[in-house]
């Protein structure tokens, strides 16, 4: 174990820049132009690219990634396309990469480095969200706590702020400023964009939870789901969903939205699951949550994994 | 180093396998207490649906500490958890002066059940870091621990996001293991 862990990165070290040199000098193009034009766009392309820029040792490289990591997470959407033209002018300085000789490189290396510091600032964006606790003296979280009630259950009025009947959604007691705990506001941000973008996909998710037999608290399964959306965000294994769709749909980088997005495929998902797996009782989440996870996982293993977030209820 | 690797140096005997049961209403803390006791990150903490169960293995001597959901529908799974107990940790929200009878009430139910006969119990007084937190003896009083005659008990204040108090509770669980 020692040697695989502690050698063989030392040893790959030193090899990697006669490596590199040996395939310049015979394909005339540095690492980062064989990526751009050798790997699959998307994921693969991507992720090859962050890790050559992370692995080199330039020290120009090195201050560029330095103050693009630095601006990432409080950049603008201007701000953040404007990384690519400043990305790719310093490669093009550091590895004589000229723009008339290589018209294309400029173009894909930078729509890599916006998918790469797009999923950078949705880190951020989402962490902070994550970080602002449920507060029921602040109106604003009061109003979306509200808004998600009637999102949920149009036909049946809140008689009380505080009442039994926020169980019916799935929160444990009879007020759910309590519920969100870790997850602060993204739990009630990702459950408020699930009822009121996918209405009709989350009343059908609602509808399996209250189950006689095979229900689960929806609130509660649904905080869960942000925790595991959100581990997946910040480990990275959810790169190859938002560096596919980035590519795809030509859309440069992902936004919150996205997130959301990914949060509702999920929750549908996993009810579908859930349902496949014939639970006795909620006691069974625990291992049913785990299994899920890791059929995701092992999904976006796979460089070309990109989940469909389109959900469709078929009505019967 | 995590509060469980303590116990290895405590426990006389390391043969053996203990069973922990964590339990109390929603929002107590019991999830905080068990993520700390294993030394992991207790910012993204989510209400347990369920429940969650965590080992610490070492020299022989294996912890295994259940913490089952405290949310109203599950509560009638308590039960199926009591066999073979060696101690029950009960956790008060020290803050949440309404349901601190709740608490209670569902504290002596289950205590009346055979398979908790003997088995030593601890409640941890959570949450004394906030303001308006009663202290362990105001718990103790108004839930009338006292009554618990036959059976070893203690109530320690603690605090599980910043991990007071856990340290000195987990070595009452050591010394009073049940044998």
């Amino acid at each position: 174990m020692f040697l695989l862990d502690k050698i063989l990165p030392f040893i790959f070290g030193y090899i990697r820049p006669f490596i590199k040199w040996f395939l310049h000098v015979f394909t005339r193009l540095s690492e980062l132009q064989r990526i751009c034009y050798g790997a699959k766009a998307g994921a693969s392309r991507t992720r090859q690219v962050e890790r050559s820029l992370q692995l080199s040792k330039h020290p120009d490289i090195k201050c560029l990634l330095l103050e693009l990591d630095q601006a990432a997470p409080y950049a603008d959407d201007a701000e953040l396309l404007y990384f690519a033209q400043r990305a790719t002018h310093v490669i093009g300085k550091v590895k004589k990469i000229k723009p008339n000789v290589h018209p294309d490189f400029g173009r894909i290396f930078g729509n890599c480095i916006t998918a790469i510091y797009g999923y950078k600032r949705l880190m951020h964006t989402a962490e902070q969200l994550r970080a602002e606790k449920y507060d029921a003296e602040n109106p604003e979280h009061e109003q979306k706590l509200l808004q998600l009630w009637r999102l949920l259950m149009p036909e049946e009025p809140l008689t009380a702020r505080i009442t039994k009947q926020w169980q019916d959604i799935g929160f444990q007691g009879d007020d759910p400023k309590t519920d969100f705990r870790g997850m602060g506001m993204l739990g009630l941000e990702n459950l408020l964009y699930f009822a009121r973008v996918y209405n009709d996909a989350a009343k059908h998710v609602l509808l399996h939870s209250k189950h006689p037999t095979l229900g689960y608290t929806f609130a509660i399964v649904g905080i869960n789901l942000t925790s595991m959306a959100f581990k997946f965000l910040k480990t990275g294994a959810v790169k190859t969903h938002f560096y596919n769709q980035a590519a795809t749909y030509k859309q440069h980088y992902s936004t919150l939205e996205d997130f959301h997005k990914l949060y509702c495929y999920l929750f549908f998902e996993f009810d579908r699951f859930w349902m496949e797996s014939d639970p006795r009782d909620i006691m069974d989440f625990r291992e049913i949550y785990q299994a899920f996870e890791i059929s995701k996982l092992e999904a976006l293993h796979k460089d070309s994994t990109l989940f469909v977030t389109n959900l469709v209820v078929e009505s019967v | 180093m995590g509060l469980l690797s303590l116990l290895r140096k405590l426990r006389p005997n390391p043969d053996k396998e203990a069973r922990i049961l964590l339990l109390g209403l929603d929002n107590a803390g019991k999830t905080t207490i068990l993520k700390q006791l294993a030394s992991e990150d207790i910012t993204t903490v989510t209400p347990t649906a369920g429940f969650n169960i965590k080992s610490v293995a070492a020299d022989g001597f294996k912890l295994n500490v259940w913490d089952i959901g405290g949310q109203w529908k599950i509560r009638p799974y308590w039960k199926n958890y009591f066999a073979n107990t060696d101690v029950l940790i009960y956790v008060i929200d020290c803050t949440d002066r309404t349901r601190l009878s709740e608490a209670g009430s569902e504290l002596f139910e289950m205590l009346l059940d055979n398979r908790l006969k003997q088995v030593p119990l601890l409640v941890f007084a959570n949450k004394q870091d906030l303001p308006e937190a009663m202290s362990a003896s105001e718990v103790a009083e108004a839930m009338g621990l006292v009554r618990l005659e036959e059976r070893s008990w203690e109530i320690k204040a603690c605090t599980a996001v910043d991990g007071t108090g856990l340290k000195e509770g987990m070595d009452w669980v050591c010394k009073n293991m049940k044998k």
